[in-house]
């Protein structure tokens, strides 16, 4: 059990930098994701975590170690890979109880964790077979085995379920949640789906082009985005993002007026306010509403009879686009709207989620 | 192209493997058969003994009793003569008696296994750490490194003969028995790292990164994540390099009848064969069952590797 904090790490190749400067403290026994588009240097961080890269500059601690020089078997770390980076020689059993044999851990404590780690991941029946032989699940929870079964200061997780077809997907995103409740160890997973950073994270770390752009759980990440990359990566479908223009009393968005008093989420300081600036505004595809269906309240504004572009049905909910001040916009609605391309419908938002970015830095206002 | 064979087409195309696989094999075979024929069949072109000959075998190994050579009765009357001083009449009864027709067919042999397979061994095990270096590590003038290492393989032996024999004897290695040997054991290291080095870089360079990664993360120095997952998993091609410097060091005749010359009780079997067949004992099926014995340690060598070569061995380990 251990804490983990990265002090200003830099990660350069060669001329390259790809880790530009990160800073986070990770407290004892969180569940932390990274989560950020490819080449953002997130498993590049993991992997200085793990010791398996050397930072260019900045420190790495754990417990109350600094790590930097040291290599990565005296770190006490496990680490689930990608690629799940089974032993192909080694039987399912010999790849669980590889690092416990090198540890010289007494027969009978290792065959009791043996037992215990393989009727949790239901390995009982596999334990003789060569990964060779194991479909893609099958690997995916072996490698699991081999990390839990150790008594390691933190688990790092290098995607670990990208390569899984997405229903088992689902169901090993829900074991590795289990089975963090259960051990309760200090966790770093790296993913670049959203949904996995969600669902699993005590802490979601959204990293962009080597940078942190914000850090929070999932909630904060999700409700209260810092700039408009963060608004836009998290949450499926992505916001909407559409320019308008800010005036004394309203916020202009196509021939709509929204009044500027209730957009409680945005805060106006006086710099911001002038008469005429432009604006983006972000709306996310889950707050619109069926007016139908959605009793209106004080901070309710409606976008009266939007002509419905196109429905995709997903279910229990399905996405309509339409257009909105020249942008398509995407809403999710329930179940209940029946409404059908071509028609119009009366669309209600709750105007304390309406956000609003800066046009040129992006960041929230 | 559905690729459907015809009747025509099955038979041409066995007949073709038969008719390549019989060349390959009737020098063999002509090999076994001479050595089984007695003196009288030599001429008889048909592969198969008139009536089974073992002698030449037997005595190759040593398994017939020694044969008490008769002294002709010239040299007996001079060696009755009395006037001879005891220690003359010794000398040339000496050079009657000895049994010197006798090839001591098992010293050769060990004195090649050690050559070949002192050689291979030191050989691979160099190989392992060069190969792993061009493969895995990232250094200065690693590329020159990777594309020169074939280069060595290029020279032929012919043109290296001279001038290494006069390093050794400049540096004064090749005068002594020790320092010959040394030597010959250098250059057969030499001749044979490069392409080893070059096989194994290439199969190494095929084993994911990942699985070392992941051997270190379990606690392994990197050295222990070579011994324990990269070498038991590039078997096939260990057995593969190992069979290929044995085999080098087993033929090799060049640089052993330069070296050795001086020295008998290092000779090798190439170089015992080529006396053989020079000397008095230059008999058919003697020469012919010291090449099948001779032949015979490679190919047992090389059934006993193929349990190793078995392919496929990193499949499984890891996805994508």
């Amino acid at each position: 059990m251990a804490s983990i904090s990265l002090k200003n790490i830099v990660k350069n190749y060669g001329k390259t930098s790809v880790v530009k400067n990160i800073d986070l403290e990770i407290e004892d026994g969180e569940f932390v994701v990274l989560v950020g588009p490819s080449g953002c240097g997130k498993s590049t961080t993991l992997r200085m975590i793990a010791g398996l890269e050397q930072a260019s500059s900045g420190d790495i601690v754990i417990g109350d170690k600094v790590m930097n020089d040291i290599e990565p078997q005296h770190r006490n770390i496990a680490m689930v890979f990608q690629n799940y980076a089974l032993y192909p020689h080694k039987s399912v059993r010999e790849n669980i109880v590889f690092a416990l044999r090198r540890l010289k851990v007494d027969e009978q404590e290792l065959q009791r964790r043996l037992v215990e780690i393989s009727e949790m991941l239901q390995l009982e029946e596999l334990l003789d077979r060569k990964p060779a032989d194991l479909s893609g699940g099958q690997r995916q929870r072996v490698a699991m085995g081999r990390a839990i079964i150790r008594d390691a200061d933190v688990f790092l997780f290098d995607e670990p379920l990208s390569n899984l077809d997405a229903k088992l997907r689902g169901h090993m995103r829900t074991e590795i949640g289990k089975i963090h409740n259960k051990f309760g160890r200090t966790s770093v997973y790296v993913t670049h789906d959203q949904i996995e950073a969600m669902t699993l994270a005590d802490k979601v770390v959204v990293l962009h082009d080597g940078y942190i752009a914000q850090a929070g759980t999932p909630m904060e990440i999700y409700l209260d985005p810092v700039n408009i990359f963060v608004a836009q990566f998290i949450g499926s479908p992505s916001m909407n993002i559409v320019d308008a223009t800010l005036h004394n009393d309203y916020l202009q968005l196509g021939e709509h007026k929204l009044p500027r008093n209730k957009l409680s989420a945005v805060s106006f300081d006086d710099e911001i306010p002038s008469e005429g600036q432009p604006v983006k505004v972000g709306i996310r595809p889950d707050f619109f509403n069926d007016k139908k269906y959605f009793t209106q309240s004080d901070s309710s504004f409606i976008f009266e009879a939007m002509t419905i572009e196109l429905v995709e049905p997903m279910g229990f909910d399905k996405e309509v686009l339409f257009n909105l001040a020249g942008a398509s916009i995407k809403a999710r609605l329930d179940l209940r709207s029946d409404v059908k391309r071509g028609e119009k419908l009366d669309l209600l938002i709750d105007l304390s989620r309406v956000l609003l970015f800066d046009t040129n830095s992006e960041l929230r206002l | 192209m559905l690729g459907k064979r015809t009747i025509k087409g099955r038979i041409g195309f066995a007949f073709a493997v038969v008719m390549l696989v019989c060349f390959s094999l009737l020098p063999f075979a002509q090999i076994l058969s001479t050595s089984l024929k007695h003196q009288f069949d030599w001429g008889n072109p048909s592969l198969i003994p008139q009536a089974l000959n073992l002698n030449a075998y037997k005595e190759l190994l040593g398994l017939t009793e020694v044969k008490k050579v008769e002294i002709p009765v010239a040299i007996q009357k001079i060696l009755d003569n009395p006037k001879l001083p005891q220690d003359k009449k010794d000398a040339i009864a000496a050079k009657y008696v000895a049994n010197d027709n006798l090839f001591p067919f098992g010293k050769y042999m060990l004195n090649s296994i050690m050559f070949s397979v002192g050689a291979a061994f030191i050989s691979l095990i160099f190989a392992v750490m060069g190969a792993y270096a061009i493969s895995r590590l990232r250094f200065k003038g690693q590329v020159v490194i990777q594309r020169s290492v074939l280069f060595v393989y290029m020279v032929g032996g012919v043109l290296l003969m001279v001038p290494l024999y006069q390093m050794a004897m400049n540096i004064g290695l090749a005068s002594t028995m020790w320092g010959s040997v040394v030597c010959l054991f250098l250059i057969y290291i030499v001749q044979t790292l490069p392409v080893g080095m070059y096989m194994l870089g290439n199969y190494f360079r095929g084993i994911p990164f990942a699985l070392e990664e992941a051997a270190m993360m379990d606690g392994c120095s990197r050295t222990e994540a070579i011994i324990k997952v990269v070498l038991p998993l590039s078997l096939p091609m260990l057995a593969t390099v190992f069979i290929y410097c044995f085999i080098i060091g087993w033929n090799e005749y060049l640089f052993a009848s330069v070296f050795l010359k001086q020295y008998p009780e290092f000779h090798t079997l190439p170089l015992a064969l080529q006396e053989l067949f020079v000397s008095k004992n230059a008999i058919w099926d003697r020469i012919m069952a010291a090449s099948m014995l001779t032949l015979a340690p490679i190919v047992v060598c090389f059934l006993f590797a193929s349990r190793f070569m078995k392919g496929g061995k990193t499949d499984g380990g890891v996805k994508g």
